[in-house]
């Protein structure tokens, strides 16, 4: 149950799906997914993201274009599921069939042995239900089932669509450590996700679809370079303005007693108002957000900027 | 692929359609035999004896309707996603589906004809009639059901990899087999085609006893010319499902 030699890089090559000979899906897409890191694999729903992971995984055929695993087609893997783990849609079971089972079939298939499933079902904590018939088993837990199956052939790679999906907060939070671990041991995580705050929490690099191309791609470090600021609030914006514009910081007055500025640490902004004696009422550093960059990016598309993301009535409860 | 095999058996063993399917083909071939024997036109001497046992292929519609189900479950509840992406090649999946098929098949023609000799055989011999398991006839009858319920195990795959949607596949076979071909049997000119048909391979497989003409004009294949026609039908849309209707984009 080694990891298999293969680096576990996942390479986009100019990938294109059209449906039906109209619907362009995905047009001309190029990135690159690097192990050991979690890349977000972000965009407004039907920008392409589920399409394109398919193309990955080998389960839809590109009308243009690659996607590569360590450099071989998905389909031409050997005994794939020690390589890629993948979990797709959270239905994909029998519900008749009990979450031991469905593992144990898939252990079958693979050649892993038995144990492998109940050990699989303790790690994502479903040991209580797994004699269960699937069709009790609540959305969280599906998606529980699903990253077990994904995780089943200790894979270098994991491909994942929506895994947060109907977890509820402690689930969130565990998915984060799970990821992050298995970041860690040198594997590369791509995790498709619309919670966009989730994915700032989770992943180093993200690639931001829409329209089936590429809007950016990139560490969360460079695509936010420059987007940190520092709010001020003091009595005597002045002399701390003048100082901070010396040491090249971009400021902006919002209003007549606070100022953000861009390019300095707090701690130096703190430092300077010290040295000139400026009383300060707040320093705070803002955080960049990947919601408004995001919003930003995307404009144009379902969810404009400016204008609060609609709620999907039912979203998570499919 | 022996891997693959047992993972369709453990699929298989793991819901419960096959016990029902196997209740089903107990309580048929036991009224089958019972319907043989009651009636005063029924079995009277041992020359009616193969023709009685022919008559446990019927476990064949529950046979070729647990093969429409194998796979269209694994569209219906796209259990076929992981599927493939454990086993890239529809090829292996469908090769592994119809060997997994047609031991069940056999399986149930097992106990088919076994319900049938425990009900038969000491009724008939009350009767003073003897079964006798040295006649080349009684034999032909029930090598003939084993070979024609397992062929209908991978006839009802390929049907379902061609459909794909479980209750359009399940209606449309059990007419098709069950009415269709008795209504083409009965139009003058198109009847000519029955033969060929897969009830018409299986008459023609399981014919022990009497004239080979079925009606006016039809005339059964030789037994021979029977398996040719049912492996046709087996292999030639499992073929085709796997190459066309399963190698479809998964969405």
């Amino acid at each position: 149950m080694t990891a298999p030699v293969t680096d576990g890089r996942i390479v986009v090559d100019d990938l294109t799906k059209v449906f039906r000979g109209r619907v362009r899906a995905v047009d001309r897409l190029s990135f690159t997914v690097e192990p050991g890191s979690v890349t977000g694999f972000l965009g407004p729903n039907g920008a392409g993201k589920t399409t394109t992971l398919r193309m990955v995984l080998g389960l839809v055929r590109p009308t243009g274009g690659q996607a590569t695993i360590g450099g071989k087609l998905y389909r031409h893997l050997h005994n794939p599921s020690q390589i890629v783990g993948a979990a797709l849609e959270s239905s994909s079971f029998h519900p008749a069939r009990s979450a031991r089972n469905h593992l144990r079939i898939m252990c079958t298939v693979a050649g892993f042995p038995q144990q492998r499933a109940d050990q699989m079902l303790d790690l994502v904590g479903l040991s209580d239900a797994k004699k269960r018939k699937v069709r009790g088993y609540s959305l969280g837990m599906r998606q529980r089932l699903g990253l077990a199956a994904a995780l089943l052939g200790d894979p270098r790679v994991l491909v994942l669509d929506e895994p947060a999906n109907g977890l509820d907060p402690d689930g969130i939070r565990w998915l984060r450590g799970l990821l992050r671990h298995l970041a860690d041991e040198g594997r590369t995580v791509l995790v498709s996700s619309h919670q966009l705050n989730e994915v700032q929490e989770i992943a180093d690099r993200v690639v931001i679809l829409n329209h089936g191309q590429l809007v950016r791609s990139g560490s969360i470090a460079e695509l936010t370079a420059g987007t940190d600021s520092v709010l001020v609030r003091t009595p005597s914006p002045e002399p701390l303005r003048t100082a901070l514009e010396q040491q090249r910081a971009e400021v902006e007055q919002v209003d007549a007693g606070t100022l953000r500025v861009k390019g300095l640490t707090s701690q130096h902004v703190g430092h300077l108002a010290f040295e000139l004696g400026v009383e300060l009422h707040e320093l705070s550093p803002q955080r960049f957000d990947l919601e408004d960059l995001f919003f930003a990016l995307t404009q144009g598309g379902q969810a404009p900027a400016g204008q609060p993301p609609a709620q999907v009535p039912g979203r998570g409860a499919a | 692929m022996t891997r693959l095999i047992r993972a369709e058996f453990l699929k298989v063993r793991t819901t419960q359609v096959w016990f029902w399917m196997l209740m089903a083909t107990i309580a048929v071939s036991a009224l089958l035999v019972v319907g043989g024997i009651a009636p005063r036109d029924g079995v009277r001497n041992a020359s009616d004896v193969p023709d009685l046992f022919a008559s446990s292929s019927t476990a064949f519609i529950v046979v070729f309707v647990l093969g429409v189900l194998g796979v269209t479950t694994e569209f219906r509840y796209q259990t076929f996603t992981p599927a493939v992406l454990q086993t890239p090649s529809r090829w292996a999946i469908v090769t592994a589906k119809m060997i997994t098929y047609a031991v069940l098949g056999m399986f149930y023609a097992l106990v088919a004809v076994a319900v049938q000799l425990a009900v038969a055989v000491p009724w008939l011999s009350s009767k003073g009639i003897n079964v006798d398991f040295g006649d080349g006839k009684v034999q032909h009858a029930i090598i003939g059901v084993f070979g024609v319920v397992a062929l209908f195990g991978i006839i009802g795959l390929g049907f379902g990899a061609l459909m794909r949607n479980q209750i359009v596949a399940v209606v449309v076979g059990i007419v098709f087999l069950l009415i269709l071909e008795n209504i083409v049997l009965a139009i003058p000119k198109v009847r000519v085609v029955w033969p060929y048909t897969p009830n018409g391979g299986i008459q023609a497989i399981l014919h022990t006893t009497g004239s080979t003409e079925v009606t006016n004009g039809v005339h059964l294949l030789s037994t021979g010319g029977g398996v040719i026609v049912l492996l046709l039908w087996a292999f030639i849309p499992a073929i085709a499902g796997a190459a066309f209707s399963m190698n479809r984009d998964i969405t």
